[in-house]
């Protein structure tokens, strides 16, 4: 009976946490992300505290116990979700209210309320020793990889509002195991549970409740809106919108005098990410020609454009009105492709039919590796948002893209003369832009000596940048064009400098002096900068993070005076529950110390230092792949769905035979090394030979990618029920606390590993967590026994 | 430029003057003279016209009861509909930059709460206000009534159109966030005219862009810095 009830609620506790991903990134933003993880780690390591504290009552009837627990549990993944839509909190409110905290605050704890009590179903059986620990954690990890498994068809089949059916039918099936236990009079208690359980099920879901502020949200509220189409998936959840008061331009030419047609706005998770002009496959509207990323189709004739992201149809229209031979647009979301190529066709009129368009459905890295032709020109846009990026909610996504080595891939790509264009909004002081010059100055002045500034051009309109290089120099005649098109359109060039500048404020002069510095300056010398515009690599690719560590101090002494632009939001959270999961994790090493004395022969603080270096540590790794697999997998769903379930699919059979590895000799001398080993040779396999593996099909990629985890992760699943193992024989009473001590060092290894992998970079984290390991191995003799002994 | 100097202590000191009985019957006058104070005339605001109106104008009936006690503070407040009031500088700012005249005529985009509005009425003969959500539009008409400023007109509909029939204007003030400048308020503003406009997120705004329409009809812009406006504190 315990194999199985922990077997489908570690699927269903593995299959929330993955859905509230998604439903929070939708409610909020995905900044939310590292919050669920922690939760679930809360609620786990919650549960073992909690357990730790009640032992003495529990070990009167566990069994009891245990099946009370698998039965709140079940209604716990609907209700709780539900009463979290009911906590009123703003978000906006967190930055300076502190009274929101409380809400907010409320709104984490019932959300960690379902991983609390499947935390708790699932820890009984090692506890109070009605499962052998190898065998419980073994079915613990098994469900956990179903549950990742399980979500990723359960993306295309199920919409958006009822994701949480899923762990709520996973739960139930739990509790209809743990009914025939022997509990006398609560007999009917326990079948009303489990009848309202299933009644849950035929509710209709939880209609989401959005932030206040998100564009979806504002856009909803129009007057006249209306739902033109919706599509969800793995990668997301897109609706089209149309409403008269839409009016979606950003960075047009104030020259433009026309009118802009009437649009349906499109969303992802909630925020804006492109329009679709009405009729526009019949003729492209006019005000497509007035951004300044326009520039790049007056240095080539009837160029073939590679474009990455859809954008709407705007960027397709805008190369059809520009005489494009032929566009190719990558975007690796098939619903988002299927909702403005299909869904919206009677509205945009279809694609322009004179001109060759296609859609490929693939990682960007992974079509600049596979694919063999090259291009006139190549459309990298909205590097920088005009929203939401300015407030660093994007500085902790991957961005393979932008680093060093995908501009590399893309300048690949191009024809002798072939241009490639960045494009986005500006920011004072700036940000984006400088950092995406240096990363073009290094790649282009790579193999070639000739200058890079020879090789740039620079065009800024009131709001937005275009950058455009290549690998010969621009002529003089084509500078000439550039300056014909900033006279129509009142834009200004940036770079080369002697081309016509517009009125120069403070912000121009700026901008001028900070191009000027990483095109003209000493390659790489920014160390005087306040930001870190240093250009991002594949082992740390987070183009959008520019907070300088070191800088911290002088933006405290702004603190007050300038604040927005120099805040990065993401990071402010990510530090933020790095910092909580901390604090909780002290007061959890600390409080069971002071109320509750652990066994003498548990090991003391060498117990809590061996359980708190294995929840690090495991997370250090796991997340790490799952970072690299975003770039070989090519989206972050996907990526998190094989890693997750990869991991734990090893580490379950791991778990199952540990019992024949646990002697202290093996795991000190062959389980931690190898662990230590196989993780760091595992990952710089992958990081090594990515250019390799990106052009292989997807299930090969699949393949390598999980035959590169799966050893480390095999042995990664041996040292937690082994360390249970030596505290059954010697202190049975302790085993909670090491459960909770583990479950908390999870949740701010959650946190530390994508620190680590914005400053340190990936090789780095996958170290640190190897030498945790290895710590952990000189602690494993003493689990167990007293310090002296 | 220096008589405005003298102008502004006479404000201040008059304000000051009748702060003593008047605070009894507004509580919160110690923290508008302290707004105006701390965080417009010393961060640089300096049009007297622009003082008077902030120092007059009780910005807490435009927010939400709920945050009331934190109507003078250095930030936006949300209203609602997931809009926002501006920051205190902001409004100063934009109503300063305008060169608003006794005889102007302005339109703004965005009425959202109502303050701005009612700070331009204090110094322009006529303002005639936007607002797309019908709830502002009505709770904004309400204030704005309940403190007697006839001149400011507010219309439910949809900004981007500006307000033909009354047009053209001396001055417009958009004061929701957006990504382009409106083709047909270009055409609204008069010869001579000034606009004044925030780019960027909808509450955390990050750039304002500041158009003059010359005597012949060309159009120029100039963006305003951030670090001139996005200062928080009186520093």
């Amino acid at each position: 009976m315990v194999l199985p009830v922990v077997f489908l609620l570690s699927a269903a506790a593995l299959a929330d946490e993955i859905f509230l991903i998604r439903l929070l990134s939708f409610r909020f933003w995905p900044h939310f992300v590292p919050l669920i993880v922690s939760q679930a780690m809360l609620g786990f390591g919650g549960a073992g505290l909690a357990m730790h504290l009640l032992r003495r009552r529990i070990e009167k009837a566990p069994v009891t116990f245990f099946a009370w627990l698998v039965l709140l549990a079940a209604p716990s993944f609907d209700l709780a979700f539900r009463a979290s839509q009911a906590v009123t909190f703003d978000p906006f409110l967190l930055l300076w209210e502190p009274s929101a905290w409380i809400g907010f605050g409320g709104f984490f704890l019932l959300l960690a309320v379902p991983f609390f009590l499947a935390g708790g179903a699932i820890a009984v059986p090692f506890a109070f020793r009605f499962g052998e620990p190898g065998p419980v954690y073994a079915a613990a990890f098994a469900g956990s990889a179903a549950g990742a498994v399980l979500a990723l068809p359960v993306f295309f089949l199920v919409g958006t509002e009822s994701l949480l059916r899923v762990p709520l039918a996973l739960a139930i099936a739990a509790a209809l195991f743990v009914l025939g236990v022997p509990a006398g009079r609560l007999y009917r208690g326990r079948m009303a549970v489990c009848g309202a359980s299933m009644l849950l099920l035929f509710l209709s879901p939880a209609e989401l409740r959005l932030s206040p502020y998100k564009d979806l949200a504002v856009a909803r509220r129009l007057p006249g809106a209306k739902t033109l189409a919706s599509r969800s998936g793995p990668s997301g959840d897109y609706r089209a919108l149309f409403a008269g008061g839409i009016h979606s331009a950003p960075g047009l030419s104030f020259r433009f005098a026309g009118d802009i047609p009437p649009q349906a706005a499109l969303f992802f998770d909630g925020e804006a990410r492109g329009v679709v002009p009405e009729n526009g496959g019949k003729s492209p509207p006019a005000y497509l020609d007035g951004f300044p990323f326009v520039a790049a189709y007056r240095m080539v004739d009837r160029p073939a454009v590679l474009q990455f992201g859809l954008r709407g149809t705007e960027g397709i229209l805008t190369a059809a009105r520009n005489g494009a031979a032929s566009v190719t647009v990558v975007e690796p979301a098939a619903e988002f492709v299927a909702l403005v190529r299909s869904d919206l066709s009677g509205f945009s009129a279809g694609l322009p039919a004179a001109m060759p368009t296609e859609i490929r459905t693939e990682g960007p890295r992974n079509f600049l590796a596979r694919e063999g032709s090259r291009f006139d020109l190549i459309e990298v846009s909205e590097i920088s948002s005009a929203t939401y990026s300015s407030l660093g909610i994007h500085a902790t996504g991957e961005t393979y893209l932008l680093t060093r080595e995908g501009i590399r891939s893309a300048l690949s790509r191009l024809t002798e003369k072939g241009v490639i264009a960045f494009s986005g909004w500006l920011k004072t002081p700036p940000r984006e832009s400088v950092k995406i010059l240096a990363t073009l100055r290094l790649e282009l002045e790579k193999d070639d000596p000739v200058p890079a500034s020879q090789r740039i051009i620079m065009v800024r309109g009131w709001g937005s940048f275009a950058i455009l290089a290549r690998r010969l120099p621009f002529t003089g005649e084509e500078r000439v064009r550039v300056e014909r098109f900033c006279g129509q359109t009142g834009f200004s060039i940036v770079w080369p400098p002697d081309g016509p500048a517009a009125e120069e404020g403070a912000g121009e002069k700026g901008l001028r002096t900070a191009v000027r510095r990483v095109l003209a300056g000493p390659s790489g010398g920014r160390e005087g900068e306040l930001f870190d515009l240093s250009p991002a690599t594949d082992d740390s690719p987070y183009f959008h993070r520019f907070l300088r560590l070191r800088s911290l101090p002088e933006f405290r002494r702004l603190l007050g005076s300038q604040w927005v632009p120099f805040v990065e939001w993401g990071v402010v959270f990510l530090l933020a529950s790095l910092a909580v999961s901390l604090v909780l994790a002290s007061v959890c090493l600390l409080v069971p110390l002071a109320v509750a004395r652990l066994p003498g022969k548990a090991g003391g603080i060498y117990l809590a230092a061996y359980f708190s270096a294995l929840g690090m540590a495991y997370m250090l790794i796991e997340l790490t792949f799952l970072k690299i697999g975003i770039l070989l997998l090519g989206d972050a769903i996907r990526a998190a769905t094989v890693a997750i379930g990869g991991f734990a699919f090893f580490s379950g059979l791991g778990s199952a035979v540990s019992g024949r590895w646990e002697s202290e000799a093996t795991m000190k001398g062959r389980v931690f090394p190898g662990i230590a080993f196989l993780a760091l040779a595992g990952f710089l396999f992958l990081s090594l030979s990515a250019r390799f593996l990106l052009p292989m099909g997807e299930t090969t990629r699949i393949a390598v990618f999980i035959a590169s985890l799966g050893p480390a992760a095999f042995f990664m699943g041996m040292p937690f029920p082994s360390g249970l193992s030596r505290l059954a024989g010697a202190a049975a009473p302790a085993i909670p606390y090491a459960w909770g001590i583990n479950g908390f060092f999870s949740v701010a290894g959650a946190s530390l590993a994508s620190v680590g992998a914005m400053w340190i970079g990936f090789r780095g984290t996958v170290a640190i967590g190897g030498i945790l390991y290895l710590a952990a191995g000189g602690l494993f003799p003493r689990v167990g026994k007293t310090p002296g002994s | 430029m220096f008589l405005r100097w003298p102008a502004i202590f006479l404000v201040l000191a008059l304000s000051a003057g009748h702060s003593l009985c008047a605070a009894q019957e507004d509580p919160y006058l110690a923290a508008r003279q302290a707004m105006v104070g701390d965080q417009i005339r010393r961060e640089g605001i300096s049009d007297p016209r622009v003082l008077q109106a902030m120092l007059e104008v009780p910005r807490h009936l435009f927010v939400p009861s709920g945050v009331r006690s934190r109507a003078y503070d250095p930030r936006p407040l949300p209203i609602g509909e997931g809009q926002t009031i501006s920051q205190p500088y902001i409004v100063g700012f934009m109503t300063e930059i305008l060169r608003l005249k006794p005889s102007d005529r302005v339109l703004e985009v965005g009425t959202g709460s109502g303050y701005q509005a009612a700070i331009a009425s204090k110094i322009a003969q006529e303002v005639y206000t936007v607002e797309i959500f019908e709830s502002l539009a009505a709770r904004s008409r309400r204030t704005l009534s309940d403190l007697g400023l006839r001149n400011v007109h507010v219309r439910q509909g949809d900004g981007y159109y500006g307000w033909e029939e009354k047009a053209p204007f001396d001055a417009i003030i958009v004061t929701c966030a957006g990504g382009h400048i409106p083709p047909p308020l270009l055409r609204q503003l008069k010869n001579g005219g000034r606009m004044i406009l925030p780019v960027g997120g909808p509450f955390l705004t990050q750039n304002l862009v500041f158009i003059e329409k010359s005597a012949d009809g060309s159009v120029s812009q100039r963006n305003v810095l951030p670090v001139a406006f996005v200062r928080l504190l009186g520093h």
